[in-house]
């Protein structure tokens, strides 16, 4: 009789069980995201050994692989370093460049005229193409491989943006002009601000594809970086060697992606109304 | 501070289209004007042209003695648009504060602002978290937060219900009652605009033309009782007659 009459205290905490359990199954949750992918990359990459009966040179162990990302650190490490560098001046290169022309689009539609097929001329020439001619121009270093990921990623910046630059609304705009807002003004304090998710999406395709863009340049031209690697490995029967440089340029550009989503997330205010202005 | 509102002859062709024929109209400082008409008579195009944001094909439009582009240039105007023209991603006061900045007309203090527009509380939060009623109460503080002169209002309640309709009109009365202002109200909705306005004019349809200036006599700001009044059911009943008369007519 006694022990119905207890009364539980006002605000009842959640007893320590419960708490370690939900802890449990949130690590639980966020180890098997990240262990399922692992598990059915490797499952697969395991049967296609048993099954398709290539070379170790053609398609090697997992464990090769990762051996040449921890035994042979340096000489990985060296060209993984150069082709960040021109993955990431082009990159920097292709968002002036692209805004920049968006800017100027928008602000003078006779350049939007007059320069517009250029960009888009430019932007549809296969890049062995371009890779060919620039490499006589400029010759097989840093620049040309810069210039490549430039032009390949200018024109998604350029596109968004200037849809961002148009998407103000024009109730805002008249507020602006009844206001007497300078032009400058508003292209700084409204027009931009308005266009930031449009260029921040475009960085979701620029900002990895930059990186896959600076190894294909070198895989064509270079005598240094991962696409050198590359080339260089397939020659002297190294599979393992592409694979883990392949690897290493998939999580790069992947570790992009993610870093644009979380710097995106804090800039972003149409994404922070979304999730509830936090 | 308020200043009178002259136009002269005012004609808006769009092409072959007239969306406003020869129109003469005078407001006297600080009166309540309403626009009423069926859509397309060119209510918002008079409004836009007195805001500066459109030109006359014919005729003037002076703003005490000055053309609406000086008056403009002088921050004297404020526009309270249909829809909101609050910037996404400010909170509240600081949309207010930006009219103040962008002006350099520190007008009203923003806070005392939100708070006489019913917003206490709210002057954090940002546009999304707010309501459509708070929404269009910011974008009332934020078009008048320089204190213009002139107060342009293009159905500034048109996306709200009918209960928030109403009390958000005799909110903006008795709020114009402390701070007079020229005003032009363009609405669809007749007993609003006799509720609210010293003088409702009534356009025929396109090309707009003025069918009758109505003063309403009753001294402003009137309260919901005046709905029952006789004067305002009369002329409200006049203004019903004149419209769906023109409509008719135009059938």
């Amino acid at each position: 009789m006694n022990t119905t009459t207890v009364t539980p205290p006002a605000v009842a905490p959640v007893p320590p069980a419960a708490a370690a359990r939900t802890l449990l199954l949130r690590v639980l949750k966020i180890a098997s995201r990240i262990a399922f992918p692992v598990v059915s990359i490797l499952g697969l990459w395991y049967l296609a050994i048993a099954f398709s009966g290539l070379p170790e040179f053609v398609i090697p162990r997992p464990t090769q692989v990762l051996a040449v990302l921890t035994q042979e650190t340096s000489f990985v490490t060296q060209h993984l370093m150069v082709t960040l560098r021109a993955a990431a001046i082009g990159f920097v290169l292709a968002n002036l460049v692209g805004i920049g022309l968006a800017v100027l689009f928008t602000s003078l539609p006779m350049f939007n005229r007059l320069l517009m097929p250029a960009a888009i001329t430019i932007r549809n020439v296969p890049y062995v193409a371009l890779a060919s001619v620039l490499v006589l121009a400029v010759g097989d270093g840093l620049w040309t491989k810069v210039m490549i990921v430039t032009i390949a990623g200018f024109f998604p910046v350029l596109v968004n943006t200037m849809r961002g630059l148009a998407a103000v609304d024009t109730v805002v705009l008249d507020r602006m002009r009844i206001l007497d807002v300078s032009p400058w003004k508003v292209f700084l304090k409204v027009r931009l601000p308005y266009s930031v998710p449009y260029i921040l999406a475009a960085q979701e395709i620029t900002g990895s594809g930059s990186i896959i863009v600076a190894v294909a340049a070198e895989w064509m031209i270079s005598s240094e970086g991962l696409g050198y690697v590359i080339n260089r490995a397939m020659a002297q029967y190294r599979g393992d060697q592409v694979y883990a440089v392949a690897l290493l340029a998939a999580v790069l550009s992947y570790a992009i992606y993610m870093l644009v989503q979380v710097i995106g997330a804090r800039i972003n205010w149409s994404e922070r109304s979304r999730n509830g202005g936090k | 501070m308020s200043a009178d509102i002259q136009l002269r002859n005012v004609s808006r062709r769009f092409g072959a289209t007239v969306a406003l024929d020869s129109v003469d109209l005078d407001i006297a400082a600080g009166q309540f004007i309403a626009l009423v008409g069926p859509s397309g008579c060119g209510k918002t195009t008079l409004l836009r042209m007195v805001a500066d944001l459109d030109q006359p094909t014919g005729g003037s439009v002076l703003i005490g003695g000055l053309p609406p582009a000086t008056v403009r240039r002088q921050r004297k105007l404020g526009l309270v648009s249909q829809r909101p023209a609050v910037l996404p991603w400010k909170r509240a006061i600081e949309d207010v504060e930006f009219t103040q900045k962008v002006t350099g007309r520190a007008g009203l203090p923003a806070r005392g602002l939100l708070r006489d527009f019913g917003l206490a509380g709210h002057e954090e939060k940002m546009p999304h978290h707010l309501s459509g009623g708070m929404l269009q109460r910011v974008n009332f503080a934020s078009a008048i937060a320089h204190d213009p002169e002139v107060l342009l209002m293009d159905e500034p309640f048109s996306a709200l219900d009918e209960m928030k309709r109403e009390e958000l009109g005799l909110w903006l009365g008795t709020e114009l009652a402390t701070r007079p202002k020229t005003v032009l109200f363009v609405t669809h909705h007749v007993d609003e605009a006799v509720l609210l306005a010293d003088r409702v004019i009534v356009f025929s349809p396109a090309p707009g033309r003025i069918l009758a200036d109505i003063h309403v006599p009753s001294p402003r700001p009137r309260t919901a009782a005046f709905r029952t009044d006789p004067q305002f059911v009369e002329i409200t009943n006049r203004i019903r007659g004149l419209l769906f008369g023109q409509w008719r007519a135009a059938a």
